[in-house]
């Protein structure tokens, strides 16, 4: 097919422009009109970081054919306001601190501009309604919602403009909200994400994965990819000089997959090319041939006796196991009145940022090799490389990036390697950018966990003794998982003060996707099961929920489970104001009765229902409380 | 039973602050600057959370400056001090108390010119919002005019500071340690809407106590606690990765289910400050810590509210109907048992 003329008033300017022919809007918005502001975030129609008007009408830039938009009046995130200016919706997002990462910011400006268009009145149920087709990671929504609301009003003439003026600071700047100091760069969409900078003669990569989750890779034959017109470089575990291996804790995984595979999606040949396509066409020309392995699936499976070794260094696939002893745990079962066991089993979760990995990577004029990434460790990921290129360490440079969202799923260096080596050999910058199905496939998850728990109990709701025990699926490869095993381990039985425990906690390889850093680190899965546990053994003995928790909660100067003697522990305070704060109702857990005046109050949101708004037409969505 | 019912549950939790088990540490510059502004080198951006608002706080404070005269950078290990990495919720611990450091080294430097240029004791300098004064005289001038005379008397007010958190490693046979110096502590309420019909559990209101140290920024530290909300309920309710024979089936946000706008409750959040007496700044943490207590106050939520205590997360409407369906068969059978007892 033959490249299509394009005509569009984009901003309020005329563009011409000759694109070829696959291209979608975004494409040309971004790359051929660099409006890097919308983003992408899933190229799918699914995350709404891309929206823009097209005619007036909000638009996910990533679904539209460019050719559909031919003629059409395009509307993006830096046509909103003048240079220098804020609209009243983005001053409300800067005032409300409705930007954290900001990746997805620009498309929740162009979804709530959209949403006060079609109805300046809107309330708050139809601008959740109209902002429901865009995700957030970091926010939870609500002081985005609460910008929508703040800008509607002030638009409508309700409110002063002053409203969005900073909070004065009364004698000091702690503890004052300064309004974010970054908000201006994300609201208009200004803030370059690794994934929106170029530089000269940057190359773009591309990066062929393991269809098998384990395997002997038996050869790479890279020859017709090599000589394709356009391709730069192909890389492969060949290339790496130095000595290869990166992870957190243990560095056992190679910067592409080096005589094995271990996971479905792991890199085994990289290709950096003069553009995108023609390095997805080389990935098709590498002949990659597999003698595929036994695999495993199942943390469980992992520790059995004839089990398939993943990694040689770990013949009982055990990445690491965390034992904390404290008192004597037989003496405090005997001395118990009631002994409460129950398993508990948390899932695989995916970070979902809305910045998929992107990095870009040069040698510069002093001979630096240098990576610009959002990573979270720049640091760490400094040295490794340093090793695995067999550089000195101050010829090694790492960037941090503005990061779109981490939660943890940044700190593993699953790509960088592979930007520093393709710029190495070809002598070029190079590029690379995650689409979403890489993103989740290749990268880290939440561990998920199998919990075993035991808990004895006095008849008065004192706990004698906890036995904990945790296993963990870890994936293919060590990544954080030493970390997580032994903070999820510290922290498990909560801030109880526990006279008898053991807590074991075991991570162990398979071939599923790896497990690795997220938000808490492990502590919320096995905290999970000490809060699920404290409720059953309250109902068991009559025990209100909170009364339960007071009853055994560490006090200043408690010993830990780990026998680290305290100062302060404010955990008393905090249940305190938490159950004056919901106005708890007091009473044993399953006991409580119909007679209640607990529920339902004015700091609780309407429950949705399925319809509603066709019911009864939009802007009249709020339903009767049930 | 109605359709519609409701329940309340609660979960309490805990969270060690910077790195666990270790030593930890992060390093950082400041300059006092031309036209009473200031530079902040610290190796370390911004990955959401809200850290260079809060070190231009710090810095502020610290300099007797205003947050927007602060210029922070750089992110980047040929041009910046070590922080080490952006996680562990250590930004505003580590990071922080080393910009206060810094900070407080080269305001020395430059109350040691004005001091000596007005007679007073260093000790009676005192600047806030961009003046800076000497304490019991009336003797005041504005910091662009103080950096202008310490360099015109020689003096570049520039400092470094470095900022150590100790931690002990876990003995390997039974874990007694000391993994952090700081500690914090949370507790959230949760209220839901279980359907009956449907097995769809809708989550209406959030209460989030949680003690933070000391809150450098409430606006950003309630951010943090309803993202991490937000976060934990769709780990409680409908996230789920999952794979076959090493496959996955969620390879995009059509198939891996997160929260929107309408999923989220009304959060209800109180900052309780306990401060840290191991640090300048007495601030502790909040990015992780927030979302720990979320689903396991949901999961006793639904408990209380139709009594089926689901312990495999997530609870999708299929799995709160078929322990529903399996306590009415539990309850069934009890009946029949009674009946046939009589």
């Amino acid at each position: 097919m033959s490249d299509l003329a394009l005509e569009m008033t984009v901003n309020g300017r005329r563009v011409k422009r000759t694109v070829p022919p696959h291209q979608r809007l975004i494409d040309v918005l971004r790359d051929d009109l660099n409006l890097t502001g919308t983003k992408e975030g899933c190229g799918a129609g699914e995350c709404g970081t891309c929206s823009v008007f097209v005619d007036g009408k909000l638009v996910k830039s990533c679904l539209m054919p460019a050719a559909k938009a031919n003629g059409a009046r395009i509307e993006t995130i830096e046509g909103l306001a003048a240079p220098g200016d804020l609209t009243p919706v983005q001053k409300a997002f800067h005032k409300t601190g409705a930007s954290q990462c900001g990746y997805c910011i620009p498309g929740m400006v162009m979804a709530a501009t959209a949403a006060l268009r079609a109805n300046p009145e809107a309330d708050l149920e139809e601008i959740k309604e109209r902002m429901g087709g865009n995700i957030c990671r970091c926010t939870g929504y609500t002081k985005i919602i609460e910008a929508v609301e703040l800008a509607r009003d002030v638009i409508a003439g309700r409110i002063s403009a002053d409203a969005f003026a900073e909070d004065a600071a009364v004698g000091s700047f702690i503890g004052s909200n300064v309004r974010r100091l970054d908000a201006p760069s994300k609201v208009a969409g200004r803030l370059r994400y690794a994934g929106d900078m170029v530089m000269p003669g940057m190359l773009h990569m591309q990066v062929l994965r393991s269809p098998h989750a384990h395997a002997r890779i038996v050869s790479i034959d890279t020859s017709a990819a090599e000589v394709l017109e356009g391709v730069a470089c192909v890389i492969t575990a060949a290339d790496v000089p130095g000595k290869d291996g990166f992870g957190v804790f243990v560095h056992d995984q190679p910067v592409m997959a080096r005589g094995k595979v271990r996971y479905v999606g792991e890199a085994v040949a990289a290709v950096a090319a003069e553009d995108v396509l023609t390095a997805r066409r080389a990935l098709a020309q590498i002949r990659v041939v597999y003698e595929e392995l036994p695999a495993l699936f199942d943390a469980g499976e992992a520790r059995k006796p004839g089990a398939p070794v993943l990694h040689d260094y770990a013949p009982d696939n055990v990445v690491k196991h965390i034992p904390i002893r404290k008192g004597d745990v037989d003496r405090g079962f005997a001395e118990a009145d009631i002994i409460i066991e129950q398993t508990y089993q948390t899932q695989q979760v995916e970070h979902a940022y809305l910045e998929p990995e992107a990095g870009l990577a040069y040698v510069d004029h002093d001979d630096v090799v240098t990576v610009i990434s959002p990573s979270q460790n720049i640091t760490h990921h400094r040295h490794m490389l340093a090793k695995i290129i067999d550089r000195p360490i101050n010829k090694v440079r790492f960037i941090m990036s503005p990061v779109g969202g981490g939660f943890g799923g940044k700190e593993d260096m699953i790509y960088q390697g592979m930007l520093a080596l393709a710029a190495m050999k070809s002598g070029r910058p190079v590029r690379l950018v995650f689409t979403r199905e890489e993103s989740i496939i290749v990268t880290a998850k939440r561990h998920p966990a199998d919990i075993t728990y035991r808990m004895g109990l006095k008849k008065d709701g004192r706990i004698t003794a906890i036995s904990f025990s945790l296993l963990s699926d870890g994936g293919a490869y060590g990544l954080s998982t030493e970390g997580v095993m032994r903070k999820s381990a510290i922290l498990s039985l909560g801030p109880y003060d526990i006279p008898n425990l053991t807590i074991d906690t075991v991570g162990v390889y398979t071939n599923n996707t790896p497990s690795g850093a997220f938000r808490t680190f492990g502590a919320m899965q096995s905290q999970f099961a000490t809060e699920c546990h404290l409720d059953i053994a309250a109902e068991r003995l009559g025990l209100d929920a909170f009364e339960i928790r007071r009853i055994n909660m560490m006090r200043d100067g408690a010993s830990t489970h780990t026998q680290q003697v305290l100062g302060s522990v404010s955990i008393g305070r905090v249940l305190d104001v938490a159950e004056q704060a919901s106005r708890w109702e007091h009473g044993p857990v399953g006991m409580r009765g119909p007679q209640r005046s607990d529920l339902g109050g004015d700091d609780t949101r309407a429950p949705c229902t399925l319809g509603a708004r066709f019911r009864d037409g939009v802007g009249k969505t709020r339903q009767e409380v049930a | 039973m109605e359709r519609r019912m409701r329940g309340r549950g609660v979960a309490a939790s805990w969270y060690g602050i910077a790195r666990t088990a270790t030593i930890d540490r992060a390093g950082a510059w400041a300059e006092l600057d031309d036209g009473g502004t200031a530079k902040i080198v610290t190796g370390v951006t911004e990955i959401g959370e809200g850290i260079l608002t809060v070190l231009a706080q710090v810095a502020a404070e610290e300099l007797g400056i205003r947050p927007e005269d602060v210029t922070i950078g750089d992110n980047d290990t040929a041009r910046s001090p070590e922080a080490a990495h952006a996680g562990a919720t250590r930004q505003t611990y580590m990071i922080g108390n080393s910009v206060a450091l810094a900070c407080r080294d080269a305001r020395a430097k430059l109350d040691a010119v004005i001091a000596a240029h007005w007679g007073v004791e260093p000790g009676q300098i005192e600047a806030f919002n961009g003046e800076i004064w000497a304490e019991g005289t009336n003797l005041r001038m504005t910091m662009e005019e103080a950096v202008d005379l310490a360099k015109k008397r020689g003096v570049v007010p520039v400092g470094s500071g470095a900022f150590t958190a100790h931690g002990t490693g876990l003995d390997p046979v039974d874990g007694s340690g000391s993994p952090w110096q700081a500690y914090v502590f949370g507790c959230q309420v949760a209220e839901v809407e279980v359907d009956t019909v449907t097995g769809e559990v809708q989550v209406l209101g959030i209460w989030a106590v949680h003690d933070v140290g000391r809150a450098i920024n409430p606006r950003g530290v309630e951010g943090q606690i309803e993202g991490g909300v937000v976060q934990g309920l769709g780990q409680a309710l409908m996230e789920d990765y999952r794979l076959e024979n090493g496959h996955t089936t969620t390879h995009g946000f059509a198939k891996y289910i997160l929260p929107t706008a309408l999923d989220m409750p009304q959060i209800n959040t109180v900052i309780v400050e306990d401060p840290d007496p191991k640090s300048p700044l007495g601030a502790k943490g909040i990015g992780e810590p927030a979302l720990v207590p979320t689903a396991p106050a949901i999961m006793n939520a639904i408990y209380d509210a139709v009594g089926v205590r689901i312990t495999s997360l997530p609870a999708t409407p299929e799995k709160v109907l078929a322990a529903l369906a399996a306590r009415a068969a539990a309850q069934q059978s009890v009946r029949e048992g009674a009946q046939a007892a009589e």
